[in-house]
């Protein structure tokens, strides 16, 4: 990474929660929810990955990240 | 045979219609079901002496004979109709096949004719001799008998009580109650008027009332007979109505008078329903360009452009200025998008205040209004902020706008992650917008879940240890 970029984007990671569960977010909440969030991209490559490898892709393409989203959004599901 | 006293009995139509005359030639028919036998005895002799002379009642005794004037019977009550040509023409076309049976009927019947008789009473004995000219008739009876077997039983209850008052007494009795109610429905409200309208006075009285009354108090009686046809009408005189309670007698000599006033008064009441629908259909239009607004964003995608492009004359509504700055910081891109986003604000706003007939030309008004120098000059650049927008501003479903994750820190997370778990070459644009959607997805579904977890905890504030809780439940995260 770049030394001068933003690790993430705090702010905006904290907005989109609180949008979405229209409750406040407390202190150092948001840093564990880009966690989460860190985790469920790395989640969703992977299989996305193991996917378009399945498809005989070459690359990563939007089909199978489609394909692979409703299963990666379950396992993060509460 | 049994057959032949059966026929002979009922048949001819000729003496259907005399026994539906005369009331004792049916109440034996009916009397006929094996209880009734006893009865039925009597009955016969009282039937050779009322009936045309010819149909005496057949032997009871017999199955047959019963079920054929139960079949009779049937066809009495089921056919309410008394005119003989339409029970001929049935005859005949359930005789056409069994023209053979009738045939083989006849010729056995005469040979066993005399054993109906000493199963009947001595009464019956004479009737065959009388019916023996009638063969047709028989003929016709006997095809009844055969086809009666099936239906009787069921009909059995019903025609009883049919065959009682006869096909004559059943026609009258019909068409008169259906007049009667029916005079009943109309009169109920009349007759009470008039017969207060007659104690009053004399018919000469009630003619003078008519006059004086009706010139002096038109609508006091126009009043009444709102209230008094139509109760569903509130009356729209309702002092008048107070004062006619009293003068009633003489009102309703009125009432025909009044009652086509009353309807002219009830037609305008009628058309303020109508209206009303009207008003309706208005408040729908106007509803609906409040279903297609996203209010809040527009607007502030107006003032942008006023800012952006050194119109400041136009002032719509100042929503964000926060959004301003995420605004300028992004590319910008479509034109298209622009324009089409400039007029639907514009419409939007003017539909709340116009009806929907109006839009077009208000909308063009307005446009004129706020300088269409203003909207035009906004360049590329506007049209490119408005895409901006799109992408960055979204809406909750509890109406809180919030920002998107910035592209760049999701493509950064994306690579890296394809490349730790190998995959070649380079994210598209395409999955990368995939990836987007799926994110955006994703922090809904956290937000839900951490607001449940949070409500749970009776806590209007996300807390760590809700996190904690939901990461707990990822039983399923494997290698994470």
């Amino acid at each position: 990474m770049a030394p001068g970029q933003k690790l993430y984007p705090r702010a905006t990671v904290k907005k989109i929660v609180k949008a979405h569960s229209n409750c406040n977010v407390s202190k150092n909440v948001d840093v564990t929810i880009f966690l989460d969030y860190v985790l469920f991209m790395q989640t969703l490559m992977k299989e996305a990955t193991i996917e378009a490898k399945q498809g005989g892709e070459r690359g990563i393409t939007a089909r199978s990240v489609r394909k692979v989203t409703a299963d990666t959004l379950a396992k993060f599901k509460g | 045979m049994a057959r032949e006293s059966r026929p002979l009995p009922v048949a001819t139509p000729s003496r259907q219609v005399a026994t539906a005359e005369t009331p004792t030639s049916v109440n034996p028919r009916s009397v006929r079901t094996p209880n009734n036998q006893g009865r039925g005895q009597q009955q016969r002799a009282q039937q050779g002496l009322s009936a045309s002379g010819r149909k005496p009642a057949p032997p009871t005794a017999t199955p047959h004979a019963r079920a054929a004037f139960r079949t009779i019977d049937s066809r009495r009550a089921a056919i309410f109709t008394p005119h003989r040509t339409r029970r001929r023409s049935v005859r005949e076309v359930r005789e056409t096949p069994r023209n053979f049976l009738l045939s083989l009927g006849k010729v056995l019947a005469r040979t066993t004719e005399p054993i109906a008789s000493s199963s009947s009473s001595p009464g019956s004995q004479k009737e065959p001799s009388s019916g023996a000219g009638v063969d047709s008739t028989i003929h016709e009876e006997e095809d009844d008998d055969d086809d009666d077997d099936l239906p009787r039983r069921p009909r059995l209850s019903l025609p009883i009580d049919v065959e009682d008052e006869d096909d004559d007494s059943d026609l009258r009795p019909h068409r008169s109650a259906g007049l009667e109610d029916e005079n009943f429905t109309v009169q109920s409200i009349e007759l009470p008027r008039r017969a207060l309208n007659e104690n009053t006075g004399s018919r000469f009285s009630m003619g003078s009332t008519r006059m004086s009354d009706y010139f002096n108090r038109n609508d006091m009686l126009r009043s009444e007979d709102i209230g008094a046809d139509s109760g569903f009408f509130p009356p729209l005189d309702a002092f008048n109505d107070n004062f006619n309670m009293g003068v009633e007698e003489e009102l309703d000599a009125y009432d025909r008078l009044d009652s086509d006033a009353g309807r002219r008064d009830t037609g305008q009441e009628s058309d303020f329903g109508i209206e009303v629908p009207v008003d309706m259909n208005e408040s729908t239009f106007v509803i609906a360009p409040e279903i297609q607004d996203s209010p809040t964003r527009q607007p502030t995608e107006f003032n942008d452009f006023n800012g952006d492009g050194s119109n400041g004359s136009v002032d719509l509504g100042s929503d964000g200025g926060g959004f301003n700055e995420l605004m300028d910081r992004r590319s910008y891109d479509d034109d298209d998008d622009h324009d089409r986003m400039e007029e639907e604000p514009l419409e939007e706003a003017l539909d709340e205040a116009f009806s929907s007939i109006d839009k077009s030309m208000h909308s063009r008004m307005n446009r004129a209004s706020f300088g269409d120098v203003g909207v035009e000059a906004v360049t590329g650049r506007a049209s490119a902020q408005r895409s901006v927008k799109k992408r960055g501003k979204k809406v909750s479903k509890y109406g809180i706008e919030y920002p998107s994750l910035p592209p760049a820190v999701v493509k950064r997370l994306a690579q890296t992650f394809a490349k730790t778990s190998g995959a070649k070459g380079k994210i598209t644009p395409d999955a990368l917008q995939a990836i987007m959607q799926a994110s955006e997805w994703f922090f809904e579904q956290l937000g839900d879940d951490l607001q449940a977890f949070a409500h749970h905890a009776h806590r209007k504030t996300i807390d760590e240890s809700d996190m904690l809780t939901l990461m707990k439940r990822y039983a399923s995260l494997p290698l994470i």
